[in-house]
C-alpha cells in the first residue's frame, strides 16, 4: 500500500475540481432551464402548448364568469320589473281600499245649512251614489271606505262621519261618470225628490276634477288570511 | 481511501458557495467538460486499481481532456458541425468502458483474496 502516497495529492486535487465542476455545472442548467431564449424547439413548443391549453380554459372560465353575470343582471331587472309591478297592485289596492288620495271627474252634492237632515239622508244619498257607479266618496272631506261610519251623536247632537262632525254646507263629492251621478241622483222619485218632501234642497254640480283625500289605512289585529 | 470523496464533496460546497455564473451558451461546453473530466477520473482509478498510475497522465490528462472537449465543441457549433455529439459519444464510450474495467478488475482482485484466504485456512486445518 505504498502507493496510496504515490497517487493520493494528484486524485485528490483531480476530485476537488471535479466537485467544484460538477455544482457550477449543476447551477449553469438550473439557470439554463429557466432561460427561455436558451430552450430547445421541442421544449419552447411544449410550453407554448401548456401555455395555449391553460389560456383556452381561463378563456372558458371567463365565458362562463360573464354568462353567470349576465344571469345575475337579468334576475336584478326581474326584481326590478317585479318590485314595480307590486308596487302598481299596492297602488291599486290602496286606490281601492281608498287610503290615498284621487281624483277625477264626479259630481258634488251640496247641502245648506239649516236643511233639517237626519244621518239615514245622508246614508242614502252615498249609497245612491254608489248604486250609480261611483268610484269614490267624500264626505266633507271624510273619505268613505269600508270602515267609515254615518251615525247621530246624540251628545253632541250632531251627524258624524268617520267619527267627525259634519258641518254645514255639507258637501258630498263623487267621482264617477258625471251623467250616470247626476241621472241617478235624479232619478224620479229617487233620493232629491225624497229629500225635497222634507224641504231639503241640496245643489248638485258636475265637476270635471275632484280632489277627494286619503282615509287613514285601517289596523288590523286579529284577521288572518284563510290559506 | 476516503480523501477522494472528501475532496469531491469540498469541491461541490465550494463550487456551490461561489456559485460562479456561467453565461448560458457556455453551459453546453461546461457539459462536455465535465464529462471529459469524468473520464480522465475513472481512468485514473481505473489505473490505480491496474497498478499503472501516474500522477502527471491523471493531471495533464483531466485538464486537457476537459478543456480540448470543451474547445471541440465549441468549434464544432462555430462549423455547423455537431462535434459535441461526438464528444459525448466518445467519453460516454469511454467511461463505461472504464467502469467495466475496474468492475472486472475490484472482482478479480476480491476472487483471488478469497481463494488466498480459503489457500490458507486449508493449510492451517
Amino acid at each position: 500500500m505504498d502507493n496510496i502516497k504515490k497517487w493520493r495529492t494528484p486524485v485528490l486535487i483531480v476530485f476537488l475540481l471535479l466537485g467544484i465542476l460538477i455544482s457550477v455545472q449543476f447551477h449553469a442548467q438550473q439557470i439554463f432551464q429557466s432561460n427561455l431564449s436558451l430552450q430547445s424547439t421541442d421544449d419552447l413548443t411544449l410550453i407554448l402548448k401548456g401555455l395555449q391549453d391553460k389560456r383556452t380554459n381561463l378563456e372558458k372560465e371567463s365565458q362562463d364568469l360573464e354568462q353567470q353575470q349576465q344571469a345575475l343582471n337579468s334576475d336584478t331587472t326581474n326584481s326590478a320589473s317585479l318590485v314595480n309591478n307590486l308596487t302598481e297592485e299596492s297602488n291599486q289596492l290602496k286606490i281601492a281600499l281608498g287610503v290615498i288620495p284621487v281624483k277625477g271627474p264626479g259630481v258634488t252634492v251640496t247641502i245648506p245649512p239649516g236643511s233639517s237632515i237626519v244621518y239615514l239622508d245622508l246614508v242614502d244619498i252615498v249609497n245612491e251614489l254608489w248604486a250609480s257607479q261611483a268610484e269614490a266618496i267624500s264626505i266633507n272631506d271624510q273619505r268613505v271606505t269600508t270602515w267609515t261610519t254615518i251615525y247621530w251623536n246624540k251628545e253632541k247632537m250632531t251627524i258624524t262621519v268617520n267619527g267627525a262632525d259634519v258641518t254645514f254646507p255639507c258637501t258630498i263629492k263623487a267621482i264617477g261618470n258625471p251623467d250616470t251621478l247626476m241621472s241617478g241622483l235624479q232619478l224620479l222619485g229617487g233620493i232629491l225628490d225624497n229629500l225635497a218632501v222634507y224641504k231639503i234642497y241640496p245643489t248638485v254640480q258636475r265637476s270635471s276634477e275632484l280632489d277627494l283625500p286619503g282615509a287613514s289605512p285601517p289596523v288590523f289585529h286579529y284577521l288572518q288570511t284563510v290559506p | 481511501m476516503w480523501l477522494p470523496i472528501l475532496g469531491l464533496l469540498l469541491g461541490i460546497g465550494i463550487g456551490s458557495t461561489l456559485a460562479i455564473p456561467i453565461p448560458g451558451i457556455f453551459a453546453k461546453y461546461l457539459s462536455v467538460a465535465l464529462l471529459a473530466a469524468l473520464d480522465s477520473v475513472f481512468g485514473g482509478l481505473k489505473s490505480i486499481i491496474e497498478d499503472k498510475f501516474d500522477g502527471a497522465v491523471l493531471l495533464t490528462g483531466f485538464f486537457t481532456n476537459a478543456l480540448l472537449a470543451a474547445l471541440l465543441a465549441f468549434l464544432g457549433d462555430r462549423l455547423g458541425v455537431d462535434l459535441y455529439m461526438a464528444a459525448v459519444f466518445v467519453f460516454g464510450v469511454r467511461i463505461f468502458q472504464n467502469l467495466a474495467t475496474i468492475r472486472r478488475e475490484m472482482l478479480a482482485n476480491w476472487m483471488q483474496k478469497r481463494r488466498l484466504s480459503a489457500q490458507g485456512a486449508n493449510k492451517d486445518g
